[in-house]
């Protein structure tokens, strides 16, 4: 503002400076004898062209170019006010390009783009190895952990995770935290200081040491009122006492992203580590070392730790060393890269429109242009013009694709439930509308550069009648980018499209229908069968007289718990071999549970009320397991597995099969044992970790589902208030199985229908300026005899051409990308010919139909009035 | 020597004020005078040149009352002025002799 006054008043001085020199110039001519007026006209006429001068002058103390790109841009305003039809077209479909980027990129620019809020973190990696069958990611035993740790040479540090479980802090107004436990060198590895008192050491990461924690950030301010005199002072957890050695930084993160509240040590028992303890274990990579190297130095103690493992999952295991990134980020990468990259291509198809359409607005300023050039603008200067309108325009449609940008965060967060991409994190922040900034330039110089490459040399006068030359080449060749783009864009999402309705045609196995399941998980205080027992005699007292059942957990996700095959002897038959068939999946549950999840009996009967006091042991297999334990038999009245005090578990009923690990796995053999009145063997086989403290209520009931759950709940609450309890109806529960595929769905759905749209207006625009341009000769051949029909087709034909090539270019293409969008897809091959010619139709049609609304008013053209116009 | 030329106009402007301050007008007119009409300034040169002279320091201007009772945008040298003074006084004798030496060489 200062800069533009001092400018303002340099103008004026200039000019009072030529006026001064003029008047003494003048009072010398008329000392010379001269009339006044003749001694004014002459210092004028000697002095020359004042204006001319003046602005040579301004132009040495000021910066010529930005005078004139205010020109330009001042020029370029007055354009776009004289056709505003043409502006709101060309801001609307930047805004439409910059907001759908902008929006998709504040969504994975943390998980593909920002840098992990560690030190160095690029040479954080996670190392373990991989068992499908165990777990989706890599762990680490703890003896092979311990093993690793004193032999490995490629880390500077190593650390491990072990895992986050629910922990009270059993003190007055008790509250449920969630405790992670990680080895003392945890905080070290990642580079991280408490924010308050210390890291607990070594000696204190050992399993009879004293208990020591460290607080959450936020759970010290929330719980503590961010009292610093907490560093030191016990606290009391699951009753016992806990020393608080220090406080975490505000901004730490797990690398799961996980919120916890206290972190304690794991206490690995280094002296007897082989209690088969499943740990996450993180490195950090010396200088110099790469990840091959790192991996390929620890192959051999890989190849050591193997041989201990029963040798029908030696075959599926792996040694995996990955950046800690990967880790993170897991299958969310390509669907990332896969959305970023759609909404890239929107976002070109946007610009060749703009470009098209400012090149069609620049054919009709063809005169102005000649004009321009003819009175002394240079090609650059014009071309520069061209420029300046480009990116005006650019800037108008960020500014309003920020605010759609803003829009559609909010419909994504809506559309996509949480624990989806962190949604609750992409805002629009500086580095996202920097990030808008650097499209928008990037946009006008892309779509601008076209039509100023068109403009005329100067001398190019004879040219004042409007020609289609060359431009329409250029014209042509955008509109078929625009084509083979959407049609990988029409692809892709097909291919989506019908993977999600694959998965959702897989059969679960269960009735989800008018259920309810409430999960939650008791306190550690309690005699758990003495809790279960009060909730059944509750359970009874629901209205509208529904059944129930209670399960240690459901399907379809979250896996059940799970025994080794060997396991499953079968009366009068010799022993399966140690570690032979893999994993069994198990449940413990009550006798309505087939009825209250729909899962059919298809062999016997299910269990009964009075089994549960009985001391006869009933169990019912999945289809699966009968048919794998008896291949050839009826499995009803058969004996199998036996208690450690030889008593066998009667086979009195086979279930159908239920999906329980996610709809991209098959249904895992499995079988079921009936909870007890009183402690039997099966009560006494827990495993570590809750034992029976999870459980899940399943209700099905006539009611509504939220009269159900509202009951359900308080229900639990009048039984132990301070349980936290997650309700679903099973409805839901199924639906999240399908939450990402849906979203990606839906999401590359609506970029390839915006993409299609943007092509369809591309190509209507073009054939109606061919149209517009060829309406003498038009007139000309109907005159000579041409039929409506005719010329229609004569455009419609030059339309499908462009298509074509466009079609086949975008064919190609899709072939390419759809290869990498393989891992997305359910039981769709990338090359799936329904999709892959469903798209090219749709878009041909979409294109001619395009193009039939102008080509149609071209038929409609009078011969007489165009001949009597020229 | 392509500079040299160019700087001419500079080399004369410089020159008349080391004779005192003086304002765009009145420069035109000395030098006029001093070479006895040979040289002949265009106010379209003179005053780009007077403000690139100004911007670049060498002089340093004020609106002045003339005698006459104009108010003038009146320059002075500055140092650095008197500095370029010299140093274009130098290279333009030189380039004079030796155009000299060359058109009397035959």
């Amino acid at each position: 503002m200062k800069n533009w006054f001092r400018r303002r008043n340099r103008a004026t001085e200039i000019h009072e400076e030529v006026e001064s020199h003029l008047a003494m110039r003048a009072d010398l001519n008329r000392a010379a004898g001269m009339s006044p007026d003749d001694a004014a006209t002459g210092a004028r006429r000697q002095f020359g062209n004042a204006a001319i001068i003046e602005e040579d002058v301004r132009n040495v103390r000021g910066l010529p170019w930005l005078e004139s790109l205010a020109q330009d841009a001042r020029y370029a305003l007055r354009g776009f006010r004289r056709s505003p039809v043409f502006t709101v077209t060309a801001v609307l479909t930047i805004a439409l390009g910059i907001g759908a980027s902008t929006a998709v990129f504040s969504l994975v620019d943390r998980l593909l783009f920002r840098s992990l809020p560690y030190p160095q973190a690029d040479r954080l990696v996670s190392v373990g190895i991989a068992a499908p069958s165990v777990d989706k990611s890599e762990f680490v035993f703890a003896d092979a952990y311990v093993n690793l740790r004193k032999h490995q040479t490629p880390f500077s540090d190593i650390t491990t995770f072990g895992f986050i479980s629910d922990c009270d802090l059993s003190e007055q107004n008790a509250v449920r935290m969630r405790c992670a436990m990680v080895e003392s060198t945890f905080l070290p590895t990642f580079r991280l200081q408490p924010a308050l008192g210390r890291n607990f050491t070594h000696a204190e990461d050992q399993p009879n040491a004293a208990k020591v924690g460290l607080l959450s950030y936020a759970f010290w301010k929330s719980r503590f009122g961010g009292d610093p005199a907490i560093v030191g002072r016990s606290i009391s957890v699951d009753g016992q006492p806990t020393n608080i050695v220090g406080v975490l930084p505000p901004d730490f993160e797990l690398f799961n992203l996980s919120p916890i509240d206290l972190l304690i040590p794991e206490a690995i028992n280094e002296a007897r580590p082989g209690n088969g303890r499943l740990f996450r274990a993180f490195a950090r990579l010396r200088d110099g070392v790469s990840i091959q190297q790192a991996r390929a130095s620890l192959q051999p103690l890989f190849e050591q730790d193997r041989r201990n493992v029963p040798p029908q999952f030696r075959n599926e295991l792996r040694l995996v060393v990955r950046p800690l990134r990967d880790r993170q980020i897991g299958d969310l990468r390509l669907a990332s890269w896969t959305l970023f990259a759609a909404v890239l291509v929107v976002l070109l198809i946007a610009s060749a429109n703009v470009a098209n359409l400012m090149l069609a607005r620049s054919a009709s300023r063809r005169r102005e242009w000649t004009i321009r050039a003819a009175i002394g603008a240079g090609r650059w200067r014009l071309a520069r013009q061209v420029l300046t309108e480009s990116l005006l325009l650019a800037s108008l449609g960020a500014a309003a694709g920020c605010g759609l940008a803003w829009l559609l965060l909010r419909f994504f967060v809506a559309a996509a439930p949480h624990g989806i991409m962190r949604l609750d994190q992409a805002s629009l922040d500086g580095r996202v509308l920097l990030f808008a900034i650097a499209l928008s330039l990037a946009s006008g110089v892309l779509f601008g550069f076209a039509p100023a490459m068109d403009t005329p040399a100067a001398g190019s006068m004879a040219a004042g009648r409007t020609v289609v030359s060359t431009r329409g080449l250029l014209r042509h060749v955008l509109i078929a980018a625009q084509i083979s783009a959407s049609l990988v864009l029409l692809t892709g999402a097909s291919l989506l499209v019908r993977s999600l309705w694959n998965l959702e045609k897989v059969p679960l196995g269960i009735d989800t229908q008018q259920t309810v399941a409430a999960q939650f998980v008791i306190g550690r205080g309690y005699d758990e069968r003495a809790f279960f027992e009060r909730l059944e005699t509750a359970l009874h007292g629901l209205p509208g007289n529904p059944t129930f059942a209670i399960s240690d957990n459901i399907p379809p996700y979250g896996g059940s718990r799970a025994r080794p095959f060997f396991v499953l002897n079968v009366e009068g038959r010799p022993p399966y071999p140690e570690g032979a068939g893999g994993m069994v999946g198990w449940r413990y549950v009550t006798p309505g549970y087939f009825a209250a999840l729909g899962i059919p009996i298809v062999r016997g009967r299910a269990f009964t009320e009075e089994e549960r006091d009985a001391l006869e042991m009933p169990i019912i297999l999945s289809r699966n397991l009968a048919r794998r334990l008896f291949p050839d038999g009826d499995a009803l009245g058969k004996h199998i597995l036996s208690t450690d005090a030889g008593v066998w578990h009667t086979v009195i009923g086979v279930s159908g099969d239920v999906i329980n690990n996610g709809l991209d796995h098959q249904p895992q053999p499995e079988y079921y044992e009936l909870r007890k009145h009183f402690v039997d063997a099966t009560y006494n086989n827990r495993q570590p970790g809750v034992g029976w403290r999870a459980a899940t209520v399943i209700v099905r009931s006539p009611l509504s589902p939220e009269t159900v759950s509202r009951t359900l709940r308080a229900m639990i609450a009048s039984l132990d208030p301070s349980i936290p309890v997650t309700m679903q109806t099973l409805e839901e529960r199924a639906g999240t199985l399908t939450v990402g595929p849906r979203f990606d769905a839906l999401l590359l759905g609506g970029f390839a229908a915006v993409g299609l749209l943007l092509a369809a207006i591309g190509i209507y625009g073009v054939i109606a300026f061919l149209v517009g341009q060829r309406t003498r000769e038009v007139g000309v051949r109907m005159a000579l005899g041409a039929t409506p029909m005719a010329v229609t087709s004569m455009f419609l034909r030059h339309a499908a051409g462009w298509t074509l090539a466009g079609v086949a270019a975008g064919l190609a293409g899709s072939l390419v990308v759809t290869r990498l969008l393989a891992t997305l897809l359910f039981q769709v091959n990338a090359r799936d010919p329904w999709s892959l010619a469903v798209a090219p139709v749709v878009l041909l049609t979409v294109a001619l139909a395009a193009a039939w609304l102008p080509a149609r008013r071209a038929a409609r053209i009078d011969p007489v009035r165009t001949l009597r116009e020229e | 020597m392509a500079d040299s030329l160019q700087g001419t106009l500079d080399l004369l402007i410089l020159k008349t004020l080391q004779l005192g301050p003086n304002h765009g007008f009145g420069i035109t007119l000395h030098i006029q005078t001093a070479s006895q009409g040979l040289l002949t300034v265009e106010e379209g040169s003179l005053y780009p040149a007077l403000h690139r002279l100004d911007r670049d320091k060498l002089v340093k201007a004020e609106w002045k009352t003339t005698d006459n009772r104009r108010r003038a945008r009146v320059y002075t040298l500055t140092a650095a002025g008197r500095k370029r003074l010299e140093e274009a006084e130098d290279s333009w004798t030189s380039l004079a002799k030796g155009v000299g030496r060359l058109l009397r060489y035959v």
